[in-house]
């Protein structure tokens, strides 16, 4: 049962890497601000997943407390670029 | 009461913290800071006197034994240096109620005034090499806010290159401390002074690595000579009574880690004295050749800084002599020369600033006429100018003296006369400042480029901006007078310095009980 | 930027972060976490309702200004380590109440410490940040 499980969670963990070469990919590629910064939210999501996943693959519960707090935070910084988005489309620049 | 040797650390701290309780009185914060110095100065001297009668004191911090934890140590070196930059900080926290505005305050000038006074005294008292990397953090972090506090282009100038200089001394320093680390799993200094005479057997290079990684880090902070570039960039830019505190204190901090590190750690390296004695000359002769450039007070005052500099590091290069003789007077020459310097540089940059309140500029061009206007500033001036080039009976001749005839014992002619041409043109360059400031009439057209700034020249006003003035000048007079009992500390203090036998007992004297208890919980030998 | 949404949201989130980061500082002790990082989360939820609303909302919010935050932080953290003092041992050491506390557990000066760093790192980034946004 546990190996299934564990194989399972490895593979979990095998997709969350894909997406976060996906969400570099974009990142770096982005044609726009706004594309940057939702492939910027995308690896912030994708790292709390893969805290998440890992700390029940590894048996290691702070790695739970890692990935709540990067929720919490990184929702912060994606708010923070929206806002600067939004004043550069005031200003007529983007 | 060993706890006395937080005090001169917890001090400004705490003094930091209330100053910015009371943020939005500039009255308090005032008092304040003159209530942190002066607590500071008392401290000091507590601990000086303590450290003179009873030997070295350590504190380990927290309790953890010494191999271990972070230790404060105190030696005479260490005392002297924290008496001198409790000196500096009195002299210039009364000197800023009057010359510092209302806006720096504002801004936070003195919370940052003592964290930096904070990272210098945790700079001389620590006994670690990376808690000594920590102060130097904190010492760059303070300074780099006091230096472009107001945010004038050239501040932001200045305080750039700065900053840029200073990380790139922090990184190579950062990285002599990680190849220290991983070769001697110790960064307790008298516990790296045991372990690194094993290790310089079996890894000479890469301790000669290391300890030229010391010599650009520190060489960097002290402004020796390939090295010093940006502190005549720098050091004009901020307000008077910031440059006189950089002035006295930042550099001399990397003198002392020189000193501290080349004497206890890697003592026994005759290349790298000689290296730094080559440097010493270069530093001297080139720091004032590039005065002779400037015109302006506080940049000609910048470059000598860079040229005494060279003095203090020659002492320390004597130690390649084999002459002990010469090794101690050169150590002794050393420690006296910072003293002297510390008092004579913060009091010129202090008479620049009172220059600057009374004609608003520091062009030579534009100053003039200001023996008649002001006789009593221009005797003040004087006073230190003529000390920092070494004419009798002030503390200068007496430095001076004492590290040429250092030098002459250790046979090391070239860098002697480089010592002696250094002075005479110091003496020029003072020549120049008095020419022009003070001697020459004033020019028909008074500047208009700066207001007299902020305010009536109030008789309390005139007193808070020469009573430390008049405080230096008179330390001056009597050290030249009676340079006896400061050359006595001063040669304790080299002779303390070149047996680390002392240091290193005080420091590990529990330490064996310690690591057999760690190595008896961890079940394998260190 | 007035979104509803975010407003609602916010204001249910930054209870979430306040807790948070207090459970963060008192675990520290033992396991990671502690006052630094504490700091930085409930920094966070001030900075998530300052962008929310305005800035000066947050501050009224907050209701000290953060260099007294700061300043009373730096007296905490340096003040903690004096009770070693007192006690005659060397600076720093950990002084430990004899009894356990209800929830806060043994209560300790090392507590005291990291409440210091606590409120000097939301201080320190609170000004930052809220000075920023109001430029």
């Amino acid at each position: 049962m546990t190996n299934y499980m564990n194989l399972f969670l490895e593979i979990i963990l095998g997709i969350l890497a894909l997406a976060a070469v996906a969400g570099f990919l974009r990142l770096a590629r982005g044609p726009s601000l706004p594309d940057r910064v939702v492939a910027f939210d995308l690896l912030a999501t994708v790292g709390v997943g893969i805290s998440a996943v890992y700390s029940m693959a590894h048996n290691q519960p702070v790695f739970l407390d890692v990935a709540v707090v990067l929720a919490l935070i990184s929702f912060v910084g994606t708010v923070a670029f929206a806002r600067y988005i939004e004043e550069r489309l005031k200003g007529g620049t983007l | 009461m060993k706890n006395l040797l937080i005090s001169p650390i917890l001090i400004p701290l705490i003094t930091a913290g209330l100053s910015l309780v009371a943020w939005k009185s500039s009255r308090v914060q005032r008092i304040f800071g003159l209530l942190g110095a002066g607590a500071l100065m008392v401290a000091a001297v507590v601990l000086f006197m303590s450290v003179y009668t009873n030997g070295i004191q350590v504190l380990q911090v927290g309790n953890w034994p010494s191999p271990f934890g972070i230790t404060l140590v105190a030696d005479l070196l260490s005392s002297v240096m924290v008496v001198l930059t409790a000196l500096v900080g009195l002299a210039v926290a009364v000197y800023s109620i009057a010359a510092v505005d209302e806006q720096q305050i504002s801004f936070g000038y003195f919370p940052f005034f003592q964290v930096l006074l904070t990272g210098v005294c945790g700079a001389f008292l620590t006994g670690d090499l990376f808690n000594l990397y920590v102060w130097f953090e904190v010492m760059l972090m303070a300074s780099f806010v006091l230096m472009v506090l107001g945010g004038e282009p050239p501040q932001v100038e200045g305080g750039i290159k700065y900053v840029t200089l200073n990380l790139l001394s922090s990184i190579t320093f950062l990285v002599a401390v990680g190849i220290l680390y991983a070769v001697a799993h110790t960064l307790n200094m008298a516990d790296l002074s045991l372990k690194l005479t094993k290790i310089a057997q079996t890894h000479p290079t890469l301790i000669l690595t290391v300890a030229a990684f010391f010599i650009i880090g520190f060489g960097i902070k002290a402004g020796i000579f390939p090295l010093y570039f940006w502190l005549p960039a720098s050091y004009h830019t901020p307000p008077a009574a910031t440059s006189a505190l950089f002035a006295g204190l930042l550099t001399k901090v990397g003198v002392y880690a020189l000193i501290r590190v080349f004497t206890l750690v890697f003592p026994r390296m005759p290349h790298s004295f000689s290296l730094l004695l080559t440097l010493a000359g270069l530093t001297m002769v080139i720091g004032v050749l590039g005065a002779f450039a400037q015109f302006e007070m506080r940049r000609i005052l910048s470059f000598h800084i860079i040229s005494q500099i060279g003095y203090m590091i020659m002492g320390l290069g004597l130690l390649a002599s084999n002459n002990p003789a010469a090794r101690v007077l050169g150590i002794a020459a050393a420690v006296f020369y910072i003293a002297h310097h510390i008092i004579v540089k913060t009091n010129l940059f202090l008479i620049s600033g009172t220059v600057k309140v009374l004609r608003g500029t520091y062009q030579l061009k534009s100053l003039g006429g200001l023996a008649a206007s002001s006789p009593w500033l221009a005797i003040l001036f004087l006073i230190p100018a003529l000390s920092l080039a070494g004419i009798p009976p002030l503390s200068g001749f007496w430095a001076k003296f004492a590290m040429i005839k250092a030098g002459l014992q250790a046979e090391q002619y070239l860098v002697v006369t480089a010592a002696l041409v250094a002075g005479l043109l110091t003496l020029m360059s003072m020549i120049k400042i008095w020419d022009e400031a003070f001697w020459k009439p004033a020019p028909e057209v008074l500047p208009k480029e700066g207001s007299p700034s902020s305010g009536p020249l109030t008789p309390r006003r005139l007193f808070l901006l020469l009573g430390p003035i008049i405080l230096l000048a008179g330390l001056t007079v009597v050290i030249g007078l009676q340079p006896q009992p400061l050359f006595t500390v001063a040669e304790r203090a080299a002779a303390q310095l070149l047996d680390s036998g002392e240091y290193i007992q005080a420091v590990l004297s529990n330490s064996q009980a310690a690591i057999q208890e760690f190595d008896a919980v961890r079940g394998v030998p260190l | 930027m007035k979104s509803l949404i975010l407003q609602t949201a916010s204001r249910y989130l930054m209870v979430l972060l306040v807790i948070f980061s207090v459970f963060i500082l008192l675990r520290g002790h033992n396991e990671p976490g502690g006052g630094f990082v504490g700091g930085l989360l409930i920094a966070g939820a001030f900075a998530l309702y300052g962008l929310a609303y305005t800035p000066k909302t947050a501050r009224r919010l907050l209701r000290l200004d953060p260099r007294t935050i700061i300043g009373v932080g730096l007296v905490t953290a340096a003040g903690s380590g004096l009770a070693a003092v007192w006690h005659g041992q060397p600076f720093l050491t950990g002084q430990w109440l004899p009894y356990r506390i209800p929830f806060l557990g043994k209560l300790g000066t090392v507590f005291f410490f990291d409440l210091g760093v606590y409120l000097v790192v939301l201080g320190t980034t609170l000004l930052v940040l809220l000075t920023l946004e109001e430029e």
